[in-house]
């Protein structure tokens, strides 16, 4: 292992390893603009630039490898290298490289979205000088759409080329690329290939200053007023990480969470705002009763005490319905509960996508499939013949909170039930057709875990608050079993679920929110179904 | 075919078996951009979206991948240009040895400045950096030859030769 | 006396001097058949033995370039013929390849048998488009004469050999800009390492050569490197061909020893300053290299050693003359505009230093100067470039050597003609 002495600090690290990488590591800051570690490296911002000793030259820490070097060339006979990212030459270059970088650039900072999260601001701050010596006429060109999500501010972007690489490497789409060449470079893309595909929404991460914008979230906010949640996707499969921003009880945006063994450093634009879709449904957020053609409200204890009323007389008959949207521990519970035929709802599945990276989009649209069939024994595929079969005539249905019509299939199966209970956060045509209507809790809102299609269990943390008087999926289900006299047991947090579930099913076995991280962890295999 | 008449006609090369020879030429299509770009221009007197659409699909490219690359460089023009097209070097050599009077020289007989095309499209003026002939300074190139040590007078004679 | 006798130009006034015909009977393509018979190692050997260094600017040792191509690598080799000649005074590419087609095309076969290449590519500025249409033809008329193609002069050696036109960028003649542009792209340099004898073309070794280097080639090969380092200074020797241009008399390509001086190419050669005007500033080696005031220049000697000493460059050898009544705040923006013209805008500086130096020169020669401009010209031009001195880490602020290409000469206009730039700072702010 090379021995790297950084700023005094001696750090042995693997071959190959670049300075920039070495320092980010072990806490020494170094800054940047065109370096991004999921694309190629192009060393063109020079904001890097360091000494290192026994070259003649400052050198971009970026493209700099550290490696073995013979013991003659070793620096005091025993470093590879000695690198300084601090001294008063590096320093000054970067004073240097920034006044470059903001000599046509706007100071629009108060209005600009990029504010608070700007690397441009924040080495300024650092770095920079206080004022500009640039006497001339700025450059000034006007904003442009790039696609329909994505428009460019010309006058604030500093030519890094990260989203062009983005486009190129990541998406492998390449829509965009520079027009021109020297002062009069720009960012562009053809009027008639937009940049519309479905990972677009990262090029407005990945630009390092307040270039790119998502239109989703321009002039809305500013970043300091949202609060900022680690969450997981769940609009398909994959389970991207993602940070949440909210505001009070509204989702603003949705950001990629780094994580290698799912997502590395991106998200599609399905999951980034399939948010909105929860501003326009209409929610559940109290327990309600059949009357007629409408419902009425009930309390809880009355809703509990009804439901179990009907299972209890349906003498076993009742079948449960489990949802790959829902966490594992709510779909535990009511296979708990139901202790027979279990089944779930149509799937939803859509082309699958795989990028030029290799970043994939599921053609499962749920989130849980994998957990679901791992903790839930066995869910009859044939669901109508089985319900013949066993003279089922109630349902316990988990809601996907899909708002989809029924099919024939469907429409038979809830024709011939006495009673249909519909857990749910959401208005949807399967819970207008319940008799009961007990209300959970909606993605961003649920705890627990979910199994991604990988075999990785993710935990997922509520990020928003409940609504009304909904509740946590699990401890309705919870309660309803403690009604029906099922379970002895009380789960104080969903924790204790999993702890139950776990010597059930001994792949998850062990889990906890601290074990699972933000990260997650892989069930290597473990699990069956 | 059906056609109202609007429809832009695509564009294809008119000889390709020269576009097959430059293929085969290099070991990989990229390659081969510049110089279909080339011989594209040739035949189009600029590259259209439609040339960059042609040379993206048979390089197994993105458009914009293609239009990246033709935006870097001065020779070729994403417009339509005049039949001749002057360009005046404007470097230190031929800059001390009187280019500017030959630019002066087009710009009050032809009534067009640097950059601009004559109204009937019969000349494009430019200035344009080292050509790389400063031992015969002035130089001018006109369409694709070299004019070299040239005088105001010698200038003239020179441009009334092309209709 | 001067008993040089020219090598590489030797026979450029004589007719047909371009052909294979003529070129054969003055001994034509006897090296190529000598090295086929040599170990590829030998050449090489010759080579670094002769201490030939790159024509095309940057000087580096075309020997030990070659010698970088990694053994051991089963990857295709690629020889690139740089002839994207664009430096601002320099014009010698030209004249070799209209002349002496032939000699260059010897010395591409030479060197791409001694790195073990079978497909070499002639990348010809695009402007030069007789001198493509001419290679064409030269190139037709050696595969014809089994000079290229398979099994050369009846050996085991193949060579292909492909004509590839620029499109107009003077960042092209930078080796790795010119192998991006190659390859269908715009021509952005790359960021080293790795570097293009490990890493070029497709990802294959790579070796970028200038047409004069490469026409030198058949010379030592044939004569031998010890006669070859006999010419001129022994860490830089050789014929070197320097284009006079500017305010001379009889500008044009004149192929002297390395060494020579300058004040006998500017006063002997070229005929001296028309209309005995005094002799005012002088570039050595193209528009890249720092100026030198008729002082410095009237006793230099055209070498690598010591123009670096002078704080300059041999560069391209292409010497641009001023005279007396040449206006230095405008020369420098002639310069200046250039750079800005041609920078490829990838890195930081280059892209908008170059850009604010036209600006802000544009704004003084219009009689808008302000009393701190000079301050800022010196600060800009050490931002973008460094100091001309090489002084520890003041220069390599960009990919490639762009950016010291710019911010040397226009740093050496206003630091040598300093009392001109004043002249157009608001008077009363000088005198204070």
């Amino acid at each position: 292992m090379p021995l790297l002495k950084i700023d005094g600090k001696e750090i042995e690290i693997k071959s190959g390893t670049t300075v920039l990488q070495a320092a980010e590591a072990n806490g020494i800051e170094i800054p940047y603009y065109c370096y991004h570690p999921a694309l190629e490296i192009v060393g063109s911002c020079r904001m890097c630039l360091v000494q290192v000793e026994g070259m003649p030259k400052l050198q971009v820490s970026c493209n700099t490898f550290v490696g073995d070097v013979p013991p003659e060339r070793k620096v005091d006979g025993k470093y590879d290298m000695v690198v300084d990212t601090q001294n008063d030459l590096v320093v000054q270059e970067r004073k240097n490289i920034l006044e470059f970088l903001l000599l046509n650039h706007p100071l629009d900072c108060p209005v600009c979205d990029q504010a608070g999260e700007c690397y441009l601001q924040d080495y300024s701050f650092k770095f920079g000088n206080a004022h500009s010596r640039f006497d001339e006429a700025k450059r000034v060109r006007p904003n442009e759409y790039l696609g329909s999500q994505i428009v460019i501010n010309h006058n604030r972007c500093i030519l890094c080329s990260r989203c062009v690489r983005f486009t190129q490497e990541i998406s492998g789409t390449s829509e965009l690329f520079v027009e021109a060449r020297g002062y009069n470079s720009k960012i562009a893309a053809l009027e008639d290939k937009p940049l519309d595909n479905l990972l677009a929404g990262n090029v407005a991460d990945i630009c390092p200053v307040g270039a790119l914008l998502s239109t989703d979230y321009i002039h809305k906010n500013r970043i300091w007023n949202l609060k900022e949640q680690p969450s997981v996707c769940q609009d398909c499969s994959v389970g991207c990480n993602v940070d949440v921003f909210s505001q009070r009880d509204q989702i603003l945006r949705l950001t990629p969470r780094e994580n290698h063994d799912v997502n590395g450093y991106f998200m599609c634009d399905i999951g980034r705002y399939g948010f909105h879709r929860f501003e326009e449904i209409e929610r559940v957020t109290q327990p309600m009763v059949r009357n007629g053609e409408s419902f009425d409200a009930l309390n809880w204890d009355k809703a509990i005490e009804k439901t179990a009323d009907l299972i209890k007389k349906s003498n076993g008959k009742t079948a449960g319905i489990v949802s790959p949207f829902h966490t594992n521990e709510s779909n535990f519970l009511l296979g708990l509960m139901m202790n027979g035929v279990l089944g779930s709802l149509p799937p939803i599945t859509k082309k699958e996508i795989t990028y030029q990276s290799g970043f994939r989009i599921s053609a499962d649209r749920s989130p849980n499939r994998r957990g679901m069939n791992n903790i839930c024994g066995e869910i009859v595929a044939d669901l109508p013949s089985e319900i013949k079969a066993q003279a089922i005539h109630g349902l316990y249905i988990l809601d996907d909170g899909v708002d989809r019509e029924s099919d024939d299939v469907w429409k038979e199966i809830l024709a011939k039930m006495d009673f249909v209970v519909v857990q749910t956060y959401a208005m949807t045509a399967l819970a207008r057709s319940a008799n009961i209507i007990l209300p959970g809790l909606a993605p961003f809102e649920r705890e627990g875990t979910i199994t991604n299609d990988r075999d990785r269990v993710q935990w997922l943390r509520s990020s928003l608050p409940k609504k009304g008087e909904s509740r946590a999926d699990w401890e309705i289900l919870m309660m309803v079993m403690k009604a029906l006299d099922k379970e002895e047991q009380t789960f104080a947090d969903v924790g204790q679920v999993i702890k139950v579930m776990g010597e059930k099913f001994p792949a998850y076995k062990g889990l906890s929110f601290f074990r699972l991280g933000p990260h997650g962890m892989s069930l290597n295999g473990k699990a069956s179904g | 075919m059906k056609s109202n008449g609007k429809l832009k006609q695509r564009f294809t090369f008119s000889d390709p078996e020269r576009v097959e020879q430059i293929f085969s030429q290099y070991s990989d299509k990229k390659s081969a951009t510049l110089p279909l770009l080339h011989l594209a221009q040739s035949q189009e007197g600029y590259i259209s979206n439609s040339v960059i659409e042609n040379i993206a699909d048979l390089v197994d490219c993105h458009s914009a991948v293609v239009m990246d690359c033709v935006s870097f460089y001065t020779m070729l023009y994403t417009k339509p240009q005049g039949r001749h097209i002057i360009q005046v070097c404007q470097t230190l050599s031929c800059s001390l040895n009187g280019a500017d009077a030959l630019v002066d020289h087009v710009t009050d007989k032809y009534e067009i400045k640097p950059g601009e095309t004559m109204a009937n499209d019969r000349f494009t003026l430019m200035k344009v950096e080292c050509l790389g002939s400063c031992g015969t300074a002035p130089v001018v190139q006109i369409n694709k030859e070299y004019h070299e040590g040239l005088s105001t007078q010698k200038f003239d004679k020179l441009l009334e030769s092309f209709e | 006396m001067n008993t040089f006798k020219p090598v590489l130009t030797e026979y450029i006034d004589q007719q047909d001097c371009h052909t294979l015909p003529f070129y054969k009977r003055v001994g034509g393509y006897t090296a190529l058949d000598k090295v086929l018979k040599m170990n590829p190692e030998d050449v090489t050997q010759e080579v670094k033995d002769s201490n030939l260094r790159g024509r095309g600017g940057a000087g580096f040792p075309t020997g030990v370039k070659w010698g970088f191509i990694p053994k051991d690598s089963n990857k295709p080799k690629y020889l690139i013929n740089n002839a994207d000649e664009s430096e601002p005074g320099t014009f010698k590419d030209r004249l070799l390849m209209n002349k002496a087609p032939h000699q260059m095309l010897e010395g591409m076969v030479i060197a791409a048998y001694a790195i073990g290449c079978h497909t070499s590519f002639i990348y010809i500025r695009g402007e030069f488009y007789k001198e493509y249409k001419l290679l064409e033809k030269v190139v037709t008329e050696a595969y014809e004469n089994n000079l290229l193609g398979d099994n050369i002069l009846g050996s085991n050696y193949s060579l292909d050999v492909v004509i590839h036109r620029g499109a107009g960028a003077y960042i092209c003649g930078e080796e790795t800009g010119l192998i991006e542009s190659l390859e269908g792209k715009r021509g952005w340099p790359r960021i080293k390492p790795p570097f293009p004898a490990i890493e070029g073309y497709l990802k294959s070794p790579t070796i970028v050569n200038n047409v004069e280097t490469l026409s030198c080639l058949p010379h030592i090969v044939n004569r031998g490197a010890g006669w070859f380092k006999s010419i001129g200074p022994e860490k830089g020797p050789g014929p070197r061909l320097f284009c006079i241009s500017g305010c001379v008399n009889n500008p044009g390509v004149f192929e002297e020893p390395m060494g020579v001086s300058l004040k006998e190419l500017i006063f002997d050669r070229a005929g001296g300053i028309p209309d005995g005007k005094q002799l005012k500033a002088v570039f050595p080696g193209g528009s890249s290299s720092a100026i030198l005031t008729a002082n410095e220049a009237i006793d230099v000697m055209m070498d690598f050693e010591e123009l670096v000493e002078k704080k300059s460059m041999l560069g391209s050898a292409g010497v641009i003359v001023m005279d007396e009544t040449v206006n230095m705040v405008q020369a420098c923006l002639n310069i200046a505009r250039f750079y800005a013209h041609e920078s490829c805008g990838q890195c930081t500086p280059c892209r908008e230093g170059t850009a604010w130096l036209v600006k802000m020169l544009t704004r003084l020669v219009n009689g808008g100067g302000k009393p701190n401009d000079i301050d800022m010209l010196f600060e800009i031009t050490d931002n973008i470039g460094g100091l001309i001195d090489f002084s520890k880490g003041s220069f390599g602020k960009t990919i490639c050597p762009f950016g010291e290409a710019v911010a040397w000469p226009v740093r050496s206009f206003v630091e040598k003609f300093k009392g001109e730039f004043m002249e157009y700072l608001p008077q009363e702010k000088v005198v204070a």
